[in-house]
């Protein structure tokens, strides 16, 4: 069997004690591919779905449409893009096609003028249809969205079209421009098609964002990743979480009657994925345990590699040396607690939304302290910030609700 | 556990507070464990015999320090002559994935040399213990840690 990926599994504690009782116990998994597996030979299916509502005029339709071209100018000729754009109503500026008549579909996009109001169901539905059109297994297949406003009572018909793009495997990267759109609907978005989000406050970076994710799809290492863990019976999963492209809680979907099992897409070539497991041990005797089997399937298609399958046990010891229980792996550690951060930001903005200010201050409180243990100053001030205006206003800043959001989501990206 | 800070009951062997986030368990002890199937670092050593710890993590800054564009890199080369010898302020990644390391050249000005070629920027090329690497002009040596 091949093995092209490297997966590393490391327990927050080799050795725990003897208690007689429960144990929390927390699980990294980190994926990689091999030095020797060339990432990037994957062709793209890149669906773009553009806002041009009325307020894109000016600056951020001049960078769209620039962005726009960068996109053409990188995508390969075997590369499929397709671009729609939408306001309350929908064109299909250019339908599915190979990534070749670049100057006819810039020409295309030049002529776009800003008009409309804001209808993000419309425009990712006929987004999504164009990118079926070219949906193959071997290919990456994403949508990038990108709009500056927020949209008219159809939240929910696009997040279950988001639905439909992850069971379809196409990952939608969700773009918002400035500090008038719903955060919580494009996060939702990425998350339930397991794409990314971004969040630009200034229009000059358009054309970052686009060039981040044109790169992003030539670095894809591997296809259809899959982590199944099954656990020792008696051991309960808690949580899981992913980190890549930002720090998402997939227990609902991955967990289930006591077996993990994550749909993780692509595989970026440099950044990997990380998962983090948080589990329940039972009572044990002194001795090694196993806790599960980590099971890790993903097809490499540029080698015409299907459903390859890795598999590492995870082990702990239950000692009754109280010394030897005492450490901790340091990089479990620093992920628990960036993830903890996250658990805490969440639920302080779920407080304020609900109208329960006096927990919502408390959360935000705790959420700045581990900010400021992470040496994320900024964040800390900015939920310093909010503290005051929630005290004062009873509600949360909207730019201070997307630094906060997207701040902690992207705690475990180390380059910014 | 009762959680110092807010008083909250939470499981045996929970690392922090799921109520305040406050850290759990003030009495453990800090380490880097190896992973499955072991794990060799690897440092940068320099001519003058200096010797540049690789942080444990998956992915390490190389470059020059800039307070004022708040440019913190993990490795931070000023102290080696970096500004002189032409090292950007984020210059190259290491990788690290198990017991395999790539540099990375993240588009610096004078370029990332591996065994005296220059590599391509964004096009991670494998490095081990032996290895000359090069960051512009300032050449550092890759041994095992």
């Amino acid at each position: 069997m091949k093995n092209e990926l490297n997966v590393r599994c490391i327990m927050s504690k080799d050795a725990l004690p003897v208690t007689g009782s429960e144990q929390a116990v927390y699980a990294l998994i980190d994926i990689k591919p091999k030095s020797g597996i060339i990432s990037g030979a994957m062709a793209a299916n890149f669906a773009l779905v553009l806002d041009r509502s009325g307020s894109m005029d000016g600056e951020k339709m001049a960078n769209m449409k620039e962005a726009v071209g960068y996109v053409l100018d990188h995508l390969s000729d075997h590369d499929l893009v397709s671009i729609t754009i939408f306001d309350d109503q929908v064109e299909t500026l250019a339908s599915n096609q190979v990534a070749q008549n670049r100057d006819r579909i810039k020409a295309n996009v030049e002529s776009v003028i800003a008009r409309g109001g804001t209808q993000i169901s419309d425009g990712l539905r006929a987004g999504l249809k164009e990118a079926m059109k070219g949906y193959a297994r071997e290919r990456v297949n994403r949508i990038l969205l990108l709009t500056d406003g927020r949209t008219w009572d159809d939240e929910d018909a696009s997040l279950t079209l988001a639905d439909e793009a992850g069971k379809q495997s196409i990952a939608i990267t969700s773009i918002g421009i400035g500090d008038d759109w719903n955060e919580k609907l494009l996060l939702q978005i990425a998350e339930r098609s397991r794409g990314n989000s971004h969040w630009i406050q200034n229009p000059i970076s358009i054309l970052d964002a686009f060039r981040q994710e044109v790169d992003g799809m030539q670095t894809v290492a591997a296809a259809n990743l899959k982590v199944t863990i099954h656990m020792h019976p008696g051991v309960q999963p808690i949580k899981i979480y992913t980190t890549v492209p930002m720090i998402a809680d997939v227990t609902h979907k991955a967990v289930k009657n006591g077996i993990v099992a994550a749909d993780l897409g692509t595989l970026d070539g440099a950044r990997g994925q990380t998962i983090l497991l948080e589990a329940r041990v039972p009572a044990e005797k002194a001795g090694r345990f196993r806790l599960g089997e980590v099971e890790v399937s993903y097809d490499i298609p540029t080698e015409s590699f299907k459903a390859q399958k890795s598999r590492t046990d995870l082990f702990v010891t239950f000692t009754e040396d109280a010394a030897t229980a005492t450490k901790v792996n340091a990089e479990v550690m620093n992920l628990v607690e960036k993830v903890s951060a996250f658990k805490l930001q969440t639920r302080a903005l779920t407080e304020a939304e609900a109208g329960n200010i006096a927990a919502a201050t408390q959360k935000l409180q705790a959420a700045a302290t581990v900010f400021l243990n992470l040496g994320e100053d900024e964040l800390a001030e900015t939920a310093e910030k909010e503290i005051l205006g929630l005290k004062k206003t009873g509600s949360l800043s909207s730019m201070g609700t997307k630094k906060l959001e997207y701040g902690t989501r992207k705690l475990t990206q180390t380059m910014k | 556990m009762k959680c110092k800070e807010c008083q909250m009951e939470n499981i045996e062997g929970a690392l922090f507070c799921e109520e305040c986030g406050a850290k759990l368990d003030e009495m453990r002890e800090l380490v880097e464990i190896a992973a499955e199937g072991g794990n060799t670092n690897i440092v940068l050593a320099a001519s003058d015999g200096s010797r540049l710890e690789i942080p444990a993590k998956d992915e390490v800054i190389i470059g020059r320090e800039d307070p004022i564009s708040e440019v913190f890199p993990d490795v931070d080369l000023t102290s080696l002559g970096g500004m002189e010898k032409g090292v950007s302020r984020k210059h190259a990644v290491i990788h690290r994935s198990g017991t395999d390391f790539t540099v990375e050249d993240m588009g610096s000005t004078n370029g990332t040399y591996v065994n005296r070629k220059r590599i391509q920027p964004h096009a991670p090329q494998t490095i081990k213990p032996g290895d000359e690497v090069k960051f512009g002009k300032l050449s550092l040596s890759v041994k095992a840690a």
